[in-house]
């Protein structure tokens, strides 16, 4: 056991250290960071015209006339439907931070990178008509959920590449008696210059296939078959064996496994709240809302059950006291306490039920959507720190309440004998009296 | 003033700590600040700040080797949080362990 579990260590922490440091995901990560909480406060706006109690529409009818509900979308599409838009700045921002280049300067070289690629045309059929105008214009069909792809591949080329140049140094040479500021001025200019140039050509290049643009050929073959593939039942289960084995290792799972996931479940997440806001059938049960709101509780390992099983059971003083100290971050969704603490990380007793109790949260909510006893989830961005029977109703409803009420509570139950076990160790240890830390100091004898 | 700074992931569960530490030192009338950030953020604010100690939380251990070797000519001590003291956050031996570290660093110089 020991020896699987050091070779199994030697494997995943070079990984960690890879996906961790990769200045590329990173600054995907934090890209997402700007646009994150713009996208819950339109997602308020969206969850007010459509509040999951039946009779609301009607009842602020009454007061703010028929309607209402429309005029509330506009922040909607301000946030959502520009989220590429807001990714590819995000991102260019925080790429250019990292590469130490002006990180303002790389936000827009990305955004008018972006801009290049993107054809600002919008096909237009009027009503009861066969032609398809062609009308002068930024697609919205692209800025939102369905340009992410090419979004983040572009921010990250066009601000390496300024930042190369950048670096490089070059400059035009301007002739004796020409003020070095306006020499400088002309420098700027190079770097800048380059990445258009180059994304011209790119662009220039994809209009010679048949898709006309890098949009269509991104969207369809690698957006649509990566979301399609993230969009199952066992892509997410892989996922997160993956994420609680890191985790078991003392790494934080969830921001290495999500650099890769998030960006997936983000679009998956987009589309549900598209077809949302348009009143159409919500189409994908496995997105990042259901991540935050059904997969665990509490955080990694769904430990808010663990907390509840500590406090109810487990008599060892060791326990109660960090069931009492984890319960309050727990319920915002925070567990270091638990995975350090308890400890989680390298306790092979407590690794099954760690894994485990978000499996089974998994399977569960996805068969009560897919039987379509659970809604779907609305796509609606709520803080994945969001306490739960409040973050299920928003995103599912009632019954979306309910089933985390019940995987909640199903939780408890896996974890009890194994927190027994435990608990039973600790027992017999605090029996025996403790020595005390031999390399302690003390606070009074420090002169600063 | 002493800086003893922590990093983790998004400084969360770290706040939390420092939070825990900052108790001790008032109690005992250190003059220590003591502050949480995200790893992202690392290099702005290690160079413009120079903090006299730094720590990062166990989650994010695998950035040690790569800071120490960074920063080894600012001159101040990078270690890692023990993971039970992070755990059961214990402010006192934490800051015990950071002040430790300034103290053998500075006897070193």
């Amino acid at each position: 056991m020991q020896r699987f579990m050091d070779s199994l260590e030697k494997l995943l922490m070079p990984l960690a250290e890879k996906i961790g440091k990769n200045k590329y995901l990173i600054a995907i990560r934090d890209g997402f960071l700007i646009s994150s909480p713009l996208l819950i406060i339109g997602s308020f706006f969206l969850l007010v015209a459509n509040f999951p109690i039946p009779g609301w529409n009607d009842f602020l009818a009454k007061f703010f006339g028929e309607g209402w509900a429309t005029k509330l979308m506009q922040p909607v599409r301000a946030t959502f439907d520009v989220m590429t838009i807001l990714a590819v700045l995000g991102i260019g921002y925080s790429l250019g931070r990292q590469l130490d280049v002006d990180a303002i300067a790389s936000s827009a070289i990305a955004l008018v990178a972006f801009f290049i690629l993107t054809p600002f045309i919008t096909n237009f059929t009027p009503n009861d008509m066969e032609v398809v105008y062609e009308v002068k214009s930024i697609p919205l069909k692209w800025v939102g959920s369905n340009g992410l792809f090419v979004g983040m591949i572009t921010a990250l080329t066009s601000v390496l590449l300024f930042a190369k140049i950048v670096k490089k140094g070059w400059i035009i040479k301007m002739p004796e008696g020409v003020p070095p500021t306006v020499a400088k001025s002309f420098a700027a200019l190079i770097p800048s210059g380059i990445v258009m140039v180059v994304f011209f050509i790119v662009k220039t290049l994809f209009e010679f296939t048949s898709y006309g643009n890098v949009h269509e050929i991104i969207y369809t073959y690698l957006q649509a078959p990566l979301t399609s593939l993230g969009n199952t039942l066992p892509a997410m289960v892989i996922a997160y064996i993956f994420l609680h084995l890191f985790w078991f290792f003392g790494i934080n799972g969830s921001s290495v496994v999500g650099a890769v996931y998030n960006p997936i479940l983000r679009v998956l997440s987009a589309e549900n709240l598209a077809a949302f806001q348009a009143g159409l059938p919500i189409p994908n049960i496995i997105t990042g809302t259901f991540q935050d709101m059904f997969a665990t509780f509490g955080g990694a390992g769904s430990t808010l059950s663990l907390i509840v099983a500590m406090l109810y059971i487990c008599k060892s003083k060791r326990i109660k006291e960090l069931g009492k100290l984890s319960l309050l971050p727990g319920i915002f969704g925070i567990n270091e306490p638990i995975i350090f603490g308890l400890p989680i990380m390298l306790n092979p007793i407590m690794l099954i039920p760690f894994m485990l109790v978000p499996t089974i949260n998994i399977i569960i909510a996805y068969f009560a959507m897919s039987l379509g006893i659970v809604p779907l989830t609305n796509g609606v961005s709520v803080p994945w720190t969001t306490p739960l029977v409040f973050s299920g109703f928003l995103v599912s409803g009632i019954r979306g309440a309910i089933l985390q009420i019940i995987l909640f509570i199903i939780g408890v139950f896996i974890y009890i004998p194994f927190i027994k076990i435990v608990d039973r160790q600790y027992l017999k240890e605090e029996d025996r009296l403790q020595s005390e830390d031999s390399g302690d100091i003390s606070f009074d004898s420090l002169d600063f | 003033m002493r800086k003893i700074y922590l990093f983790c992931d998004a400084g969360m569960s770290t706040s939390l700590l420092v939070k825990k530490m900052q108790d001790v030192a008032e109690k005992h009338n250190l003059s220590v600040k003591i502050e949480a950030f995200p790893f992202v953020k690392a290099h702005a604010i290690i160079t413009e700040e120079r903090p006299d100690c730094i720590l990062l939380g166990p989650q994010v251990r695998f950035l040690l080797n790569e800071m120490q070797e960074k920063y080894k000519d600012l001159g101040m001590p990078i270690e890692v949080i023990n993971p039970v003291d992070y755990g059961v956050m214990n402010g006192e031996n934490v800051l015990k362990f950071a002040i430790k570290l300034i103290k053998e660093n500075e006897k070193n110089k």
